[in-house]
């Protein structure tokens, strides 16, 4: 940040037209930049680096044991052993599929609904935007995994008033049963994050030109038409930044399936999540080298699925 | 899945305060002999979940100049330990910890617990019974030191059992009976509840019915998680729940307690120990409860569900004076004396030492259970515990392959999924399994 403020500041002193003075420049340059940066490469070697490394040397080895085990364990190198090994489970393979069936479903729900939100408090209809922006904001600034305590609770039968509510009308519903725990886990997950990335959006539409609006109004567009067709087409890198961090998030998902699965829902087993199976391996299991392994396969989606959103969306924006 | 009440986590600070003590005391050479003859006490760190622990280690401390213990609660089950492992991992274990039955073949086989032979072999071989001795010896080393053993108990409402004119269930064909009757004076209440997130429980009931999850054959595990009598227990259960006979709620959850405080099921299945968590629990039902045998399938038999014992983990300096602390607790008066004596949460735990069960039985505060004979009860019940049964080396994996498999698809597909684990387990760790 303060790197192109120097020169600025030295280039009054010294008019550009000098050469000797821009040499000596550039050098004071190169020393402040190197100053400022080396914290951020500190910090990025040893706690990025450094770990990722230890994981990949972890992930080459197993223990091993022999007869009923008590003679202490051997540390064996196996290559790619335990890759092989978390590929060829199909608890590790069906997690995938738990993450990908919730995505399809989390996904439209939440950025639809936040896009759906910002629009609405952009038209030009909407009062109190600074109060709606701030109340859909709030859920948000509580604690994801609070937030699961709060809503095990009311999906609890027994315990919760939702539930009586519901029988009291004559209804009966059971969030934890097979076939409602997806929908059950994507509404807590959304009530987190649809505020968050409505003020996203609502951020992107400020910037949107008012002329331009004004010429679309002009024009005739109603205001539907002028919402989808002029304002969403404009924000499309924020919908896309959106889904992308979404995706990231999602296939990390840990502290909703790991409360569901504690409060009993039957199809949320011990390893639903790629995150829950890794710190199964690692904790349950004390295999760390199957951790590490599962680990650096689930970074690798992750930077796969960054790369593959981000190519979709220069596409779609260079197409819009 | 915890064995008595819910304990939670203790702030992260205690324990590196607790680890900081651990620095500033020993100041030895690192051998793992006590340096005692420096004058200063020799401080060790003591990590567990069970009740009355506090008032245990303040006795110890109290009665003890050489050796001092520090105390550190952590949660019990799965996440205790991890919590146990990854700190033998990362060098900064507790000196003694409480492990379970169940734990001690896997945290054993892993290198988490120092050999003990040495310093207690003699203890377990000359004080316990051969039941219990050979939950602990394994490959010939003892492992650990046992404090009690946990027959299981059946635990009901005398007040609601008189309302719906039921009597107490001695077999498991008049536990059925019963159930039925309930469910017919009132669509509302049950009997009781199996939980299906309590393998433990599963396990302590094939156990009573005679099947054997894990046996060693020579050098060889031989898992038996789907042997006949367990089949048979995982089927009944079944059963019930699919005549809705039974409830099924979360183990050790708020709506399973609610469903017993506001008398919606009338009886559970519970061990020993359980006794000691009822009246932090369930206060208001003081009075109200008492304990029978377990309902059994024709003779009288009994698993043991949970029980605890003391090992002393890898990396500890101070072996010899951990050894001293777990015999203390173990066999020594004044330490189950004190234990008892915790007036916040009192244990129920039975002794598996015979003596020291005499002196708990004197200390244990009946009147909760409205003055029966809880000690007696569950002595009765020790000597028909089912000989031979063995935990795995591979248990917590188990344990969840069972409990994952039983939610989706009823006990019967949980043992046998069980059983796929622990032979999996067995293979990949490089253990020899059986043919």
């Amino acid at each position: 940040m303060a790197a192109p403020v120097a020169p600025a500041v030295k280039a009054r002193r010294h008019p550009p037209t000098k050469p000797p003075g821009t040499s000596k420049l550039r050098r004071s340059q190169r020393r402040a930049a190197t100053l400022l940066i080396t914290p951020f490469f500190v910090l990025f070697a040893a706690v990025m680096a450094a770990p990722i490394g230890y994981a990949v040397w972890m992930s080459l080895f197993q223990e091993h044991s022999s007869g009923l085990g008590f003679g202490g364990t051997e540390r064996v190198f196996s290559g790619f052993g335990n890759y092989t090994k978390a590929l060829s489970d199909t608890g590790f393979r069906d997690s995938f599929v738990h993450i990908a069936l919730y995505c399809a479903l989390y996904i439209p729900v939440m950025i639809g609904g936040s896009l759906l939100l910002a629009l609405l408090v952009d038209s030009a209809m909407a009062r109190a935007k600074r109060f709606f922006q701030l109340a859909l904001f709030l859920p948000h600034a509580i604690p994801g995994l609070i937030a699961s305590v709060i809503w095990i609770y009311l999906y609890t039968p027994g315990l919760s008033p939702v539930l009586d509510w519901i029988g009291a009308l004559g209804g009966s519903w059971n969030f934890y049963s097979n076939d409602h725990v997806l929908s059950s886990m994507v509404n807590l997950c959304a009530w987190q994050w649809i505020g968050y990335n409505m003020v996203i959006f609502y951020a992107a539409l400020q910037a949107v030109p008012r002329e331009m609006i004004e010429a679309a109004v002009v024009d005739g567009a109603g205001a539907i038409r002028t919402a989808l067709q002029i304002k969403v087409p404009l924000i499309a890198s924020a919908v896309v930044m959106t889904v992308l961090f979404t995706c990231v998030g999602a296939i990390q998902i840990f502290t909703e399936p790991k409360l569901l699965n504690q409060r009993g829902a039957p199809s949320i087993d011990t390893e639903w999540s790629p995150t829950l199976f890794i710190w199964k391996a690692g904790f349950v299991q004390h295999d760390y080298g199957l951790a590490a392994a599962a680990s650096l396969l689930l970074a690798l989606l992750g930077v796969l699925l960054s790369y593959i959103v981000t190519r979709l969306g220069n596409r779609w924006k260079a197409a819009s | 899945m915890s064995r008595t009440s819910r304990s939670f986590r203790t702030a992260a600070a205690a324990t590196i305060a607790a680890l900081g003590m651990l620095a500033t005391a020993c100041g030895g050479d690192g051998g793992s002999t006590d340096s005692k003859s420096d004058g200063k006490p020799v401080t060790i760190n003591y990590w567990t979940w069970t009740l009355g622990a506090k008032s245990t280690v303040e006795a110890f401390n109290r009665t003890h100049q050489d050796i001092q213990v520090k105390f550190t609660e952590i949660p019990s089950s799965t996440e205790g330990y991890s919590k146990l492992s990854n700190a033998v991992k990362a060098g900064n274990a507790p000196d003694v910890a409480t492990i379970e039955y169940q734990m001690v073949p896997e945290f054993a086989g892993q290198g988490n617990l120092i050999d003990l032979t040495k310093y207690a072999g003699e203890t377990v071989k000359s004080k316990f019974p051969a039941t219990i001795q050979s939950l602990v010896t394994f490959g010939g080393k003892t492992w650990t030191v046992p404090y009690d053993v946990a027959p299981q108990l059946y635990y009901y409402r005398t007040d609601l059992f008189k309302k719906y004119g039921i009597e107490v269930p001695k077999t498991w064909d008049e536990f059925k009976t019963a159930a039925a009757t309930v469910k017919k004076k009132d669509k509302n209440v049950r009997l009781a509840s199996m939980p299906k997130s309590d393998p433990a429980l599963l396990a302590a009931l094939s156990w009573q019915a005679g099947g054997k999850w894990f046996a060693t054959e020579g050098d060889a595990w031989k898992p038996g998680v789907n042997d006949t009598p367990s089949k048979k227990v995982a089927t009944y259960w079944d059963g019930l729940i699919k005549d809705d006979l039974v409830q099924s709620f979360t183990a050790y959850s708020p709506e399973e307690t609610k469903a017993r405080t506001s008398g919606k099921t009338l009886s559970f299945l519970g061990a020993s120990w359980s006794a000691g968590g009822m009246k932090t629990a369930m206060p208001d039902l003081k009075g109200k409860w008492a304990a029978a045998p377990m309902p059994n399938w024709g003779t009288a038999a009994s698993g043991n569900y949970g029980g605890t014992s003391y090992g002393v983990l890898k990396g500890s300096k101070h072996a010899e004076a951990a050894a001293e602390f777990i015999k203390w607790l173990t066999t020594n008066k004044a330490g189950v004396e004190a234990r008892l004596a915790d007036l916040e949460s009192p244990s129920s735990a039975l002794p598996a030492n015979p003596e020291m069960r005499e002196v708990a039985a004197a200390k244990f505060d009946t009147s909760y259970l409205n003055g029966q004979d809880l000690y007696e009860l569950a002595s009765a019940q020790v000597d028909t515990i089912v000989p031979g049964w063995t935990w795995g080396p591979n248990q917590m994996d188990v344990y969840t392959a069972v409990q994952d498999a039983t939610a989706k698809s009823g006990f019967a597909a949980g043992v046998d999924t069980g059983q796929q684990k622990a032979e999996a387990g067995i293979t990949e760790r490089g253990l020899k399994l059986a043919k």
